[in-house]
């Protein structure tokens, strides 16, 4: 992890990691695109990052990272307030993988991929081979170090980039709807993976998703809205608010909306039911 | 493997050539085209084809591959046969009709500029085959380091090469994409007269450099995300190792140009 990231820790209290104070982005400032976003995540924390298409989600996690440059408010990520000179300091605490697992692999091989952001912290050779050794035994690519690109699947590709932002060792990680474009299987082993991290309990998790059982695997869920915050909630919460599903287009998890379709019925089953509740509850009726 | 991306994609066989340093096969690719360009005659042609496949067999990689990475240029080696034919009027008259004729030199400087096209694209392919692209950019840069000091950035060149190399076998597939989507609306490309298809590739280069243009976006995003900053120090996975093989290797390619000139 890096150093600025594991200093945020007081016997105290637990401090946020991130911390925006009324950050607004705009190109025109009569329409701004995200405006007095105020928000504290603290270490160790899973966050789902949710709302409908162009409300500002990608925009907001850019921002954090300094991808963007704000127009307004103050950000401050593991005590670095952000400015020019502390960006470098900012991208060694935060990674990010993106939607699109093509578009973000940047070496020729995984091995050249993995050791770009490598080289650039400048790494000894040791500590280098170490972490190529153990990040890609964790992800479990150990064996498509000499792979091109082209001949990954998307789920491949996909822990190939994450395996190049861990290797980095950032603390803070952030997933840019990095489910969106796997096939259902490789998006399973995409949540297990962020359940992995999340039991190592060092990763604080920033997720952008509109899957349920993604958001319902998290923590806490920030809703966004016309460029606001609509929100600031539990998974919970936020699938029994069906105003709030319906402005964030969200629909309820699949057993909550077999659960709903069966209480209409009459059978007597809890919402909200994991999988396991509801089978346990229909099992009877077999 | 597939066809059109052969170039460029290493193949890994272990030879004595795959474990040389990039910088002395960079020099001796760089020899080669001296010596293929001094080469102009039969027995030095032959000189060259003997050396050049001894190389390629020492490789280990099958000839075939070389064979299909000169394959798609076929048509431009055709193009440049026919016009090296008609244009060139020394030597000899071989056939004529009319004022039309063909003469023996231009056959001859015909034939020549073709195996000197296919030599090169067959040794370009030697060099990509036996090095990882990391690698060969790194060689790249170790050669151009001594402009450095004439204001030239060897990373900034290299960093370009290497993400053009990446992204041409994606480009590409996007193309097809693009051009099977047309196609499914109606507009096929491969049925369409010469006039028309060259109307409709502007349809398609439009999307084909607009998405060109969102990667380029994403991969700047991916790469800052990482800490890339140019120009900013970095340290090396990979060494670059001059030893006593490299030395070989290249003088290989002095005797040769040596051995051409004196033919």
């Amino acid at each position: 992890m890096s150093e600025a990231y594991q200093n945020v820790e007081d016997a105290e209290e637990v401090q946020a990691v991130i911390k925006l104070e009324g950050v607004s982005f705009g190109y025109d400032p009569e329409h701004p695109i995200l405006h007095n976003i105020s928000l504290s995540i603290p270490r160790g924390q899973w966050v789902s990052i949710v709302g409908p298409n162009g409300c500002g989600k990608s925009t907001l996690v850019k921002l954090m990272n300094a991808l963007l440059p704000k127009s307004g408010g103050e950000i401050t990520i593991c005590g670095h307030q952000l400015g020019e000179e502390t960006i470098g300091a900012i991208r060694q605490c935060i990674g990010m993988v993106f939607q699109n697992p093509d578009n973000q692999f940047i070496g020729a091989t995984v091995e050249e991929d993995i050791l770009f952001g490598l080289e650039g912290l400048c790494l000894s050779y040791a500590e280098m081979e170490e972490r190529l050794r153990a990040y890609t035994v964790k992800l479990g690519i150990e064996d498509l170090l000499s792979k091109h690109p082209g001949e990954l699947s998307g789920g491949q590709k996909q822990r190939v980039a994450i395996a190049s932002i861990l290797a980095m060792k950032p603390g803070i990680v952030i997933f840019d709807e990095a489910s969106s474009m796997l096939d259902e299987a490789s998006r399973d082993e995409l949540l297990r993976i962020l359940q992995g991290m999340r039991a190592e309990g060092q990763y604080t998790i920033l997720m952008i998703t509109h899957d349920a059982d993604e958001i319902l695997a998290s923590d806490r869920v920030l809703a966004l809205h016309g460029g606001g915050l609509a929100a600031d909630t539990t998974p919970q919460k936020l699938f029994r608010n069906i105003e709030l599903l319906e402005k964030c287009h969200l629909l309820e998890p699949y057993p909550w909306r077999l659960a709903r379709e069966l209480q209409s019925r009459g059978i007597r089953v809890d919402v909200p039911a994991s999988e396991k509740e509801l089978i346990d509850t229909l099992w009877p009726y077999n | 493997m597939n066809e059109r991306l052969l170039l460029g994609r290493s193949i890994e066989t272990g030879s004595w050539v795959h474990k040389l340093d990039a910088r002395s096969k960079l020099t001796g690719m760089l020899l080669y085209v001296a010596v293929i360009l001094l080469s102009d005659s039969w027995p030095s042609m032959a000189l060259l084809a003997a050396f050049s496949i001894a190389v390629m067999a020492s490789t280990r990689i099958p000839l075939k591959y070389f064979i299909k990475a000169a394959k798609p240029l076929r048509y431009l080696m055709l193009f440049i046969f026919i016009v090296q034919l008609l244009s060139v009027k020394a030597g000899d008259v071989l056939w004529s009709a009319g004022s039309f004729s063909l003469h023996e030199g231009g056959l001859r400087l015909a034939a020549f500029s073709v195996i000197r096209m296919l030599f090169l694209i067959t040794f370009t392919a030697l060099l990509t085959f036996t090095t990882t692209p990391g690698k060969l950019n790194q060689g790249l840069e170790g050669i151009l380091s001594p402009f450095k000091k004439l204001g030239l950035s060897p990373d900034r060149i290299t960093l370009m090469i290497s993400i053009a190399l990446r992204f041409i076998p994606t480009i590409l597939d996007e193309a097809q994409i693009i051009m099977k989507a047309q196609a499914s609306r109606g507009a096929d490309l491969q049925e369409l007269p010469l006039k028309e298809k060259a109307r409709m590739l502007v349809s398609l280069l439009v999307p084909v450099i607009s998405s060109a243009f969102r990667r380029a976006q994403d991969l700047v995003y991916s790469m800052e995300a990482r800490g890339f900053r140019m120009d900013a120090p970095r340290s090396r996975y990979h060494r670059l190792r001059w030893g006593a093989a490299d030395t070989v290797f290249v003088a290989m390619f002095v005797i040769m140009g040596v051995a051409v000139a004196l033919l």
